[in-house]
């Protein structure tokens, strides 16, 4: 029929009505499907993360998580750092039975040439046995002699303009002074917020942060993989007030935070869609008022209700599908350019959000000190399934936000509409 | 022998406005055979539209029954309703009516696509009404560039397009100046002879009643022949 047509050229009609009406869908899609893209991102982060995991078999960390040692406060404020253990809880389990080997663990948010940064202090020899070592792509790792020497993540480097063998100013904080240090290696995971931090001794830690003899995390490998859980049991019965996480429990936990995630994000993106649905009805609705006497003339010439149902529907789903196709353009521009803003941002050791993302730091508990406490947000994934989802939810959101105006249009008798002036 | 095409037994009509029941049709008996050019006069507020309508399918009567083509179309429900005028009638209005954002042959391909007519069939067809009015070259054009007199001939071509039994016309010279007026009823006359389609026309206009061959005269929703 003509409803294609007619409705294509109605909405060509009013350009500036349509192009305001559909913005409201755009707004909402565009925004669901940012949100979206950072779930999927997150998700396969995720999913590299639990491959990355299996280094260290089991974390043992303080019960509580941060201290705030930078006195971080602002917006931007530094990431707190870890909550610290008496290194000599290292030795405790080292002696509980089915322990193969034990690696403490120092890190810190400190600030390499002013820039804040993750930064690992650990034992090179029992960090390589309990974790199975970094992956270098440069240089070499840390050795028992390392004092002055720091082993940093690629897209560290390339960020501040570095090569091996240069030296660099590392300071626990920023107004704190610093203390020489020279690049030797050159470590790369695929995953680039894990690769902004750098790797010292754990005595180089210590005395740059000034916490002799205590440490953050205790990595710890088991003799037997199966019997993991046994260990997690005996350690926490031994030694109090401890955390003790396992890499399946930090992905249970990962992956409840990424459900609540995703369900409030469909919130957020479900309200603003609302909202911009009443702006299609009430241009629908308008339509519908402005052609009652073009109502009245084709339902004289022969058509039926359902034909002319078609033709306001025809017109809202186009408005639905114009919404969800800018929206989704609009959202992936969003997407590409979310990490570009936010990179800045997370090298200087703030999430885009001003906030820190408990979920990163789940995850980071259970790496065994090979992830870095940067946001998770920074990669949006544009996937196809997103786009399916966000265009048809636009088109969807046209058709019933239509149905009423249509079926009101519809209903119209013949010989009101045609008095209609 | 002309068969009889209308029939109208004792239609009335009453209309509603708030508590007061205005009449618009009294017991109206009308014949109307096929062929005929029958002209529906009287003053304004007499119910020459009411039964225009009602004979189109548009409204319904009170009381009273009507048949058209040996249907009783008081018993038709609303999808019989829309059909009927699809299929039986062709209406044209006193402001032509014309979908503005269609071009002319558009408008006239309305009620062929609702009947479903294939894209190539329709155009052919439209295209050919539009040459029975003289149109052919204003095709392509929009109702806002063609001038009243074209767009009452692309209406009456629009109102030709399923080959209906009846065309029912209310006022259709009434915006028309009298060059158009004429031109318009030169084209009723020739369709009513050459395809013995039956026209009934509301009017005012004696250009229009010198061309009857029947007329009515409405008073008071009673109707008296002339």
């Amino acid at each position: 029929m003509f409803s294609w047509s007619l409705a294509v050229r109605n909405l060509k009609r009013r350009r500036l009505r349509t192009a305001l009406t559909a913005s409201g869908i755009v707004v909402g899609i565009s925004m669901m499907f940012i949100l979206l893209s950072l779930v999927s991102g997150m998700e396969t982060q995720a999913r590299s993360m639990a491959r990355a995991l299996g280094g260290a078999d089991i974390t043992v960390s303080n019960s509580t998580s941060f201290r705030d040692r930078m006195g971080g406060g602002g917006f931007f404020g530094a990431l707190p750092s870890p909550s610290t253990l008496d290194a000599s809880i290292a030795e405790t389990i080292s002696g509980i039975p089915g322990v193969y080997a034990v690696s403490p663990q120092f890190s810190f948010s400190g600030s390499i040439n002013g820039r804040r940064v993750t930064v690992y202090g650990v034992e090179p020899a029992s960090y390589e046995i309990v974790t199975g070592g970094l992956n270098i792509v440069e240089g070499r790792f840390l050795s028992e002699n390392s004092d002055g020497e720091i082993v940093m993540g690629k897209a560290m480097m390339d960020f501040l303009n570095l090569t091996l063998g240069q030296t660099v100013n590392l300071s626990a904080g920023q107004e704190e002074e610093g203390r020489i240090f020279t690049v030797v290696g050159v470590f790369e995971t695929g995953m680039i917020f894990q690769e902004y931090a750098g790797y010292v001794t754990l005595a180089d830690a210590q005395n740059i942060t000034g916490e002799h003899g205590l440490v953050t995390q205790i990595l710890v490998k088991c003799e037997d993989p199966s019997t993991v859980s046994d260990v997690v049991s005996l350690i926490s019965s031994t030694v109090p007030d401890v955390r003790v996480t396992t890499p399946t429990a930090t992905i249970q936990q990962a992956s409840q935070m990424l459900n609540t995630l995703t369900m409030f994000f469909a919130t957020i993106g479900l309200v603003a869609l609302f909202a911009g649905s009443f702006g299609v009805i009430n241009t629908m609705i308008m339509s519908v008022t402005e052609r009652t006497r073009e109502i009245g003339v084709l339902k004289a010439i022969g058509a039926k209700n359902h034909n002319i149902m078609k033709i306001f529907l025809a017109e809202s789903l186009l408005i639905g599908l114009i919404g969800g196709g800018v929206g989704v353009a609009v959202g992936s521009i969003l997407a590409y350019v979310f990490p570009m803003l936010t990179s800045g941002l997370f090298a200087a050791g703030a999430s885009p959000f001003g906030m820190r993302n408990p979920f990163s730091s789940a995850v980071n508990a259970g790496l065994g000190g090979r992830a870095t406490s940067t946001i998770m947000f920074a990669t949006p994934a544009i996937t196809p399934l997103n786009i399916t989802i966000c265009f048809s939810l636009g088109a969807l959101v046209g058709i019933l936000a239509g149905l009423y105006p249509a079926w009101r249009a519809s209903r119209m008798k013949p010989v009101e509409a045609l008095r209609h002036a | 022998m002309p068969k009889l095409i209308v029939r109208t037994i004792d239609l009335s009509k009453v209309y509603r406005r708030g508590k007061v029941n205005v009449p618009a049709l009294n017991n109206v008996n009308l014949q109307v055979s096929s062929s005929e050019i029958v002209g529906i006069m009287g003053p304004s507020g007499s119910g020459k539209t009411t039964l225009l309508n009602i004979i189109g399918g548009l409204d319904k009567p009170t009381r009273g029954k009507i048949f058209v083509d040996g249907v009783d179309i008081t018993s038709l429900n609303e999808k019989d309703l829309a059909d009927y005028r699809l299929k039986k009638v062709g209406f044209v209005f006193q402001f032509y009516n014309l979908i503005p954002i269609l071009t002319a042959l558009e408008n006239v391909e309305i009620p062929l696509a609702l009947m479903g007519a294939p894209k190539d069939e329709r155009r052919e067809r439209a295209l050919n009404l539009l040459r029975m009015v003289g149109l052919e070259n204003r095709a392509d054009h929009k109702p806002d560039e063609l001038s009243g007199g074209e767009q009452q001939r692309v209406a009456i071509a629009r109102a030709l397009a399923n080959n209906p039994s009846i065309v029912l016309a209310d006022e259709p010279t009434g915006d028309l100046d009298s060059k158009s007026a004429m031109a318009f009823m030169r084209i009723v006359r020739d369709l009513n002879r050459r395809n013995n389609q039956t026209f009934i026309i509301v009017t005012h206009d004696p250009l229009v009643v010198e061309q009857c061959t029947k007329i009515y005269t409405i008073r008071d929703g009673r109707v008296e022949s002339a």
